[in-house]
């Protein structure tokens, strides 16, 4: 509950500074006897539910591990490729670990650099003049709300949709970057953030916001 | 509160309708790339949400503001997808869009055996109903400037 | 330099003096270095550049100013919200020019040359120069291209010192999408 994450993306649509503050974890271990009654199927390079969502499984859920060997990409640490190892009576029964997957570092970039785009593009798809990029996106899981400054950094925080004051933290993160970031002069301007008192000074901002924000609402 | 404009897209990427009523800004692109930006924006907020969150979704994706306005997004399990753009002070309209499928799309259109699947509506009967509907709003309110 | 909403009880605060004496000892330094008037201009220029483009992004998240409309804007802005917030001053705008694209910044006290007495043969020299770059790089940042120099000069024996800006063009490339 409260805030999941901070993005901070600078005007080219680079991530300069990403940060994960809470993100609930859904992982499910289950014991299957033979034929497995789920599809998988490999998606980036990852083994995915398909279809058969059942027991808190749901489809999009990543194989983990297997028997409590964890996986690394379609194979399982130990090498065994893991939909090959499935489709073997032999093997059974077996415990499977699905869970939600985390976003890569690279798939952050991605996205940050999407969200730019988007962002742009929602201007121009106002129906009235002189609108601004995205502000807001609500969906049933989170909510996204950005604020970009006059120079064109954007400050995005993604936070569960009943949380508040976010108005508020996107401005004290605003400070934090001005002071701990552009004030250090070895840090280069544009470029990933790497300091440590930004790093605290970021955190502490979130922790206070998502209490705050949590009695408010 | 106002309406400013309406797309409703199938799953094949096509405009099916658009209509607007208080729009005061046009795209600066002709009405059929603007159609493909909008259907391209939406398939990507689309993606970027259901990577984006936490924790498994249902709905997904469902409105989005800029400081200008507000756009609702209601998606059919059958991939028809509706958009109404609105001034800010609109809140959650999902039962209306849904309204606009279940009592107007669908009787005007799904049970028109002159409407084709896929093709772009141009039943009038469609058209005065869905306008009727929409003025009919309480976020309708015209506008007395 | 501590921000102006917390400078009653900042501990951090320094000195106005020892900010005075470190950039007089920089200026001196650079002199002995360049030997030469207006290379130490130019790199006075380019530090008070890299200042600018940083200390911006602390004016906007501390000051709640908008985006300026037009140059006269941009100038009480300076005038009346950055050089009070960051040197305790507020100079006078002045001297505009018909078009409205140029106009003058009149200091009376001007912090960085207390103390400060020129040697001889060095006419050449803008011993405040910084300023002049920080306003540049400040102002570029906002996508404001403009031009900063001196025209009057305590330390050369005129009554004030004066800065002069003027407005070149727009950045339009860099304005970001969603602004305007």
């Amino acid at each position: 509950m409260g805030i999941y994450s901070v993005y901070i993306i600078n005007k080219a649509g680079g991530l300069i500074y990403q940060f994960d503050n809470n993100i609930p974890k859904t992982e499910v271990e289950k014991t299957f006897s033979y034929p497995l009654e789920m599809t998988l199927k490999i998606y980036d390079d990852k083994v995915v539910v398909a279809f058969g969502q059942r027991d808190g499984i749901k489809v999009g859920h990543r194989v983990l591990s297997v028997n409590g060997i964890n996986a690394t990409g379609r194979c399982l640490e130990d090498g065994r490729d893991i939909m090959e190892m499935l489709s073997q009576e032999a093997n059974y029964p077996v415990a499977i670990k699905f869970g939600r997957p985390r976003l890569s570092t690279n798939e952050k970039i991605m996205l940050a650099g999407m969200f730019h785009s988007l962002y742009a593009i929602a201007c121009q798809l106002s129906p009235m003049p002189q609108s601004s990029g995205i502000q807001g996106i609500e969906t049933d899981t989170f909510k996204l709300t950005c604020s970009q400054t006059l120079t064109g950094i954007k400050f995005v925080i993604i936070t569960d949709p009943k949380q508040t004051g976010h108005d508020l933290l996107l401005k004290k993160l605003y400070e934090i970057y001005a002071d701990y970031a552009l004030k250090n002069p070895f840090y280069s301007i544009e470029m990933p953030i790497r300091c440590e008192l930004f790093d605290t000074n970021l955190q502490q901002a979130v922790e206070m916001a998502e209490r705050l924000g949590l009695t408010a609402s | 509160m106002t309406v400013y404009n309406l797309y409703i897209f199938d799953r094949e990427g096509t405009c099916l309708y658009y209509h607007e009523w208080n729009r005061r800004n046009q795209s600066g692109i002709c009405k059929t790339e603007e159609y493909k930006l909008m259907y391209g924006m939406l398939f990507s907020i689309k993606s970027f949400c259901s990577r984006m969150s936490p924790i498994d979704q249902k709905d997904g994706f469902m409105n989005l503001r800029t400081n200008k306005f507000k756009l609702h997004f209601y998606e059919t399990p059958s991939g028809l997808k509706f958009v109404l753009n609105t001034d800010l002070s609109v809140g959650n309209i999902r039962d209306t869009l849904h309204q606009i499928y279940s009592s107007i799309y669908l009787e005007y259109v799904m049970k028109n055996p002159l409407c084709v699947q896929g093709d772009v509506i141009e039943s009038e009967l469609f058209q005065t109903k869905l306008d009727d509907f929409v003025r009919g709003l309480p976020i309708f309110a015209t506008k007395l400037s | 330099m501590s921000r102006q909403t917390t400078r009653a009880v900042d501990p951090r605060k320094v000195s106005g003096e020892l900010f005075t004496l470190t950039y007089g000892s920089l200026v001196a330094q650079l002199l002995k270095d360049y030997e030469n008037d207006d290379e130490v201009n130019k790199q006075l220029d380019k530090m008070g550049y890299n200042i600018g483009v940083r200390l911006i992004e602390d004016f906007l998240a501390r000051s709640n100013v908008g985006r300026c409309q037009d140059f006269r804007e941009t100038a009480d802005v300076i005038a009346k919200v950055g050089f009070k917030m960051y040197l305790g001053l507020t100079p006078v705008v002045a001297n505009w020019s018909p078009a409205g694209d140029e106009f003058s910044l009149l200091i009376e006290n001007n912090p960085l040359i207390d103390f400060v007495e020129l040697p001889e043969g060095h006419s050449h020299l803008n011993f405040s120069n910084i300023l002049c770059g920080a306003l540049r790089g400040a102002l570029e940042m906002v996508q404001m291209d403009v031009a900063v120099w001196f025209v009057q000069d305590q330390l050369k024996g005129d009554n004030l010192t004066e800065l002069r800006l003027r407005f070149i063009k727009r950045l339009e490339d860099a304005v970001p999408a969603g602004e305007d």
